[in-house]
């Protein structure tokens, strides 16, 4: 028994360091999990509990936080308003971006040059510049308040860093292969979807999970642009949500949860895809 | 993985479709009306009484009325800006009579309505409030006599009437403090709580000791270092409050002064309807605040905050004309004003006063009322802001003084 | 020449114009409206106007003390994150490096708030610094220290926000200098340990130059999002109190859709902050361009 002790404590000497560390990052991961934690927690709590106690355990599972929740803010409705929006913008930049980024890549013209320019120095313009003048050119396009005009603004929006990524990517790829494709008879469009585009998956994926994460969360736009609560995204909604019930933290705890879970899912499925689109996306930005 | 990503894109889009798809084209005989009402704590009555027209409407004339009711909690003004300057086409919407409407009317977006049945039923005395440039452009929804609340169990248990002059509040102050409650709720997390100092303070010293100071104002040549005591009463109420008032909202303020621990409380009995939702047995009156140790500015405030307008550009007019009427309907209308503990303004509306307005009706009876004075949006914006700091110590009254005064100018512009 | 044109520039401009259009349509039109309003003094409402040429800009720059205040505390905040999210980043990536069971785990850990919105994160927040930490404060009397007005006091928010932004975003700056880490050669680690480096010298001599493009894009990464931080501070303490957390994107919002009436203003300010980053922006590029060719 003492001598299992005294190897115990030799190996625990031993790793000092590496166990400190496991120490440190636990309090990390604690620091970082703990809030969610106890939004879950307490969304299962009626109201009264909360106020006794934030950190007790709830007495018994109350579901009604979150069947209200789902009722008022019409979950379902804007959850899809969200995902159409969401899916519509990323297939629109991605197909946008690519043909404009390949092909301002090609092209070795001054127009060619001078339109990529454009482009990328517009990355320095924060939106919150063009946002009141953004609201007045919306409503002229007539594409305001409507879940099929949002995505439009995205890709007006979202458009150039993604031409920036895939204008450095073309250059990785042989221009034998749209001379091979040409010699075989395609034209222009059939050479860049049949035989590049398949060639830019992995800036595809990259520029896909980069802009799912900014529109999904995206809050300002929405605000802006949506003025029919049938249309509002699903962070909208929960801010119109907790407007309403500021104190009843049982409600929004429970709004704020339901919000969470499509996120946290897609993260957990696509984990390894997220983590690579933000690498990329950051080495070559 | 590929695939499972397609098929789930597919999935969401193709419900997405589903759902915007699915209201379909709407016949003759239904309208949409888009409302905008910047009252959600009555949402409540408010979608009670519209579902109670559409009902009638339907039966008299045919026409199926539906609602795309908007009711903003925070930052309603700017919203509703929005929706103006995106020209969704919003038919009815709430505004303040005094400080929304002339600015509304002047841009076009206020219908005229005297012609209207609705505007013989009004009170004569409530008629100039919601007109503008001698017509009429609103119906009045809220009309408020008010100061402070102050809780009445409190003072009777210790036998004090409310103050009239500072002096007289200093001695409440004590006996309030001896007998073990804290004299005033402080609720200032949201900015217009400590916003409303301002026109108790401006209204007050204007209708007694400083009858120029708005015109002055006005004319560029005033400022709020004029009105000497501006500070004495914000000083002896931000002393005798609550700790940490910045964290209490007007939903908390509701909570905490119905638990009974408060004596007193700068709110205005709009707020009635929370107090009772919290105890119903509450009881409370409205006093007005004194300003220094001459008892003439001490008066209640009397306004029209909330009225409901016609956008002229609406599509739906004739029916948002026919809801606007309905507001002040013969038969219903006095159930609905009094279910939102709203004050009687109209021949129609028969239900007894509350308690609490009698207690305000007191004072505006003497004589102690006036009308609320016109001090310009931006300025009382700017005072919720700056109140805020001055409690926190973060600005000091010469600060307070100079962004007051810029707002005002920059208001004149 | 028009052979070439037929040739070259027409597929150009077919397979650019998608992309061009909504790009123009959406981002320089409105840039050019927002030049334009800030020249004049429109209060948004009213159909008439006047030009009135830079006097919004005086105004903005010299007689408007909320506004100073909220460029002085967007700088305050963009250093005070840049520099904290990036130090305490890099340190957990380089303890994550070093451990070699649950990297995944404490990966999959430290990145999840990043996934969840700035708004979201700010509800979840208001929660604790209102309701948790006062409860927790009242039951261990050893951390009664939190039990502050974590919102209400001008100081203390100001902490609040950077707590909150550095729980979202620490994730994000550590996943990139993660990447990098595990880019560098392990032979040229090893090399180092046989020479006899100890941890820190390895760090400064070998570990930092490896990843200093990493360090060049996180730090551009942190002072953009904090240059353009709305979503939280809006969530959270919506400016207050008083005026003491409006960051520049904030006050913009609030003089443009507020009741303030003055929309030219507004958009004068836009301009400015549109400035004020692009400064930012090209210094960083030169200063960072220079150290790298120098390491």
């Amino acid at each position: 028994m003492r001598q299992r002790t005294q190897t115990l404590l030799d190996n625990i000497n031993k790793h000092k360091t590496l166990i400190l560390i496991y120490i440190f990052l636990c309090a990390v991961c604690f620091f970082s999990l703990f809030p969610l934690f106890i939004t879950v927690l307490n969304s299962f709590k009626p109201q009264a509990q909360i106020m006794k106690s934030v950190i007790a355990f709830p007495r018994t599972l109350a579901f009604d936080n979150y069947k209200e929740a789902l009722e008022e803010m019409d979950f379902f409705r804007v959850f899809f308003n969200t995902a159409f929006i969401t899916c519509l913008s990323v297939m629109g930049i991605v197909i946008c971006a690519s043909m404009a980024g390949y092909k301002l890549s090609r092209n070795k013209s001054k127009l060619s040059f001078f339109l990529y320019l454009v482009f990328v120095s517009s990355m320095l313009i924060p939106f919150h510049s063009i946002m009141i003048s953004l609201v007045n050119m919306a409503k002229l396009l007539k594409i305001h308040n409507s879940v099929w005009g949002l995505p439009f603004v995205y890709v007006g929006i979202g458009v150039n860093f993604p031409i920036f990524l895939y204008h450095g990517f073309v250059k990785s790829i042989p221009v034998e292969l749209e001379d091979a494709a040409k010699i075989d008879g395609c034209n222009e469009h059939q050479t860049f979807f049949k035989i590049i585009f398949p060639l830019l998956k992995p800036i595809n994926i990259t520029v896909a999970i980069l802009q799912i994460i900014w529109i999904w969360n995206d809050f300002l736009l929405p605000l802006l642009m949506l003025t029919n609560s049938k249309h509002y995204t699903l962070i909208l909604s929960t801010v119109m949500f907790r407007g309403k019930y500021y104190v009843e933290w049982s409600k929004i705890l429970a709004a704020v949860v339901i919000t969470c879970i499509p996120v946290i899912i897609i993260y957990m499925l696509f984990q390894r895809h997220i983590v690579k689109g933000i690498t990329t996306g950051a080495v070559k930005g | 993985m590929k695939k499972l990503l397609l098929v789930f894109t597919t999935t969401l889009l193709f419900f997405s479709l589903l759902t915007s798809c699915e209201g379909g084209p709407a016949g003759p005989k239904q309208v949409e009306l888009k409302v905008f009402i910047d009252q959600p704590r009555f949402r409540k009555q408010y979608t009670a009484y519209l579902d109670r027209f559409a009902e009638k409407y339907k039966k008299e004339k045919g026409v199926e009325v539906t609602y795309n009711l908007e009711m903003p909690d925070t930052n309603a003004g700017q919203l509703l800006r929005t929706r103006f300057a995106s020209e969704e086409g919003i038919d009815i919407y709430s505004c303040h009579a005094m400080n929304d409407l002339p600015e509304y009317t002047k841009a076009g977006y206020a219908e005229d309505l005297s012609s209207q049945p609705f505007v013989n039923k009004l009170y004569d005395n409530i008629k100039p409030v919601v007109t503008v440039d001698g017509k009429i452009r609103a119906v009045p929804l809220e009309s408020l006599f008010w100061g402070i609340v102050y809780n009445k169990k409190i003072f009777n248990q210790l036998n004090i009437k409310p103050a009239l002059t500072v002096s007289e509040l200093k001695e409440n102050i004590a006996k309030i403090k001896a007998a073990g409650y804290i004299p005033f709720l402080l609720a200032y997390k949201d900015q217009w709580i400590p916003q409303l100092l301002l026109p108790l303070t401006v209204g007050g010293f204007l209708n007694s000791e400083y009858p120029d100071f708005i015109d002055n104002m006005n004319k560029g040549r005033g400022s709020f270092a004029d009105l000497k005591e501006f500070f004495t009463i914000m000083d002896l109420v931000n002393a005798n409050g609550n700790k940490r008032p910045l964290d209490i909202d007007a939903n908390l303020g509701n909570v905490e002064f119905a638990s009974g621990k408060y004596a007193m409380y700068v709110q205005g009995p709009w707020m009635a309807q929370g107090f009772l939702e919290q105890d119903e047995n509450f009881e409370f009156g409205v006093a007005p605040l004194p300003l220094n140790d001459n008892p003439e500015t001490a008066q209640i405030n009397i306004a029209v905050s909330t009225c409901l307008c016609v956008n002229p550009k609406s599509e739906n007019k004739e029916v948002a004309l026919a809801l606007i009427n309905y507001i002040l309907d013969e038969n219903d209308s006095s159930a609905f004003y009094e279910s939102l503990k709203f004050n009687p303004l109209a021949k129609v509306h028969k239900f007894e006063t509350y308690p609490w307005v009698n207690t305000a009706m007191t004072y505006v009876e003497q004589g102690k009322g006036y009308i609320d004075p016109k001090i310009p949006q931006p300025v009382k914006d700017e005072s919720g802001a700056v109140f805020q700091s001055y409690y926190l110590k973060d600005m000091s009254q010469a600060d307070i003084i100079n962004a007051l005064d810029k707002a005002w100018k920059s208001s004149l512009k | 020449m028009i052979r070439n044109m037929k040739k070259h520039t027409i597929p150009l401009l077919v397979f650019v114009s998608p992309a061009l259009i909504a790009f123009i349509l959406i981002m320089l039109i409105p840039m050019c409206i927002t030049f334009f309003y800030s020249l004049t003094d429109w209060n948004g409402l009213n159909p008439e106007y006047n030009i009135v040429g830079f006097q919004n800009f005086i105004e903005a720059v010299a007689d408007d003390y909320g506004f100073r205040n909220s460029i002085f505390f967007t700088f305050k905040y963009a250093v005070v994150m840049v520099v904290l999210q990036n130090t305490i980043a890099l340190l957990l990536a380089l303890l994550v490096n070093r451990i070699k069971k649950g990297k995944t785990l404490l990966r999959t850990a430290l990145f999840m708030p990043n996934m969840i919105s700035f708004v979201i994160g700010a509800f979840i927040w208001s929660f604790i610094f209102l309701q948790v930490l006062p409860t927790i404060a009242k039951s261990v009397y050893a951390l009664r220290f939190l039990d502050q007005s974590w919102l209400g006091d001008s100081t203390l928010a100001f902490w609040s926000i950077v707590i909150v932004s550095l729980w979202t975003g620490i994730g994000y700056t550590m996943i990139i200098y993660l990447a990098a880490l595990q880019n560098i050669p392990k032979e040229i680690i090893e090399q180092s340990k046989i020479d006899g480096a100890n941890t820190f010298k390895r760090f400064i001599h070998i570990t930092l130059p490896m990843i200093v493009p990493a360090i060049t894009v996180c730090l551009f990464i942190t002072m953009n999002g904090a240059f353009k931080q709305f979503d939280l501070v809006y969530a959270l303490t919506n400016g207050g109190p008083g005026k003491s957390t409006r960051v520049l994107a904030l006050d913009i919002y609030l003089e443009a859709f507020s009741s303030n009436y003055r929309y030219g203003y507004a958009n004068a300010k836009a301009i400015i902050l549109f400035f004020v980053v692009l400064f930012l922006t090209l210094v960083q590029l030169k200063v960072l361009k220079k150290r790298e060719i120098q390491l």
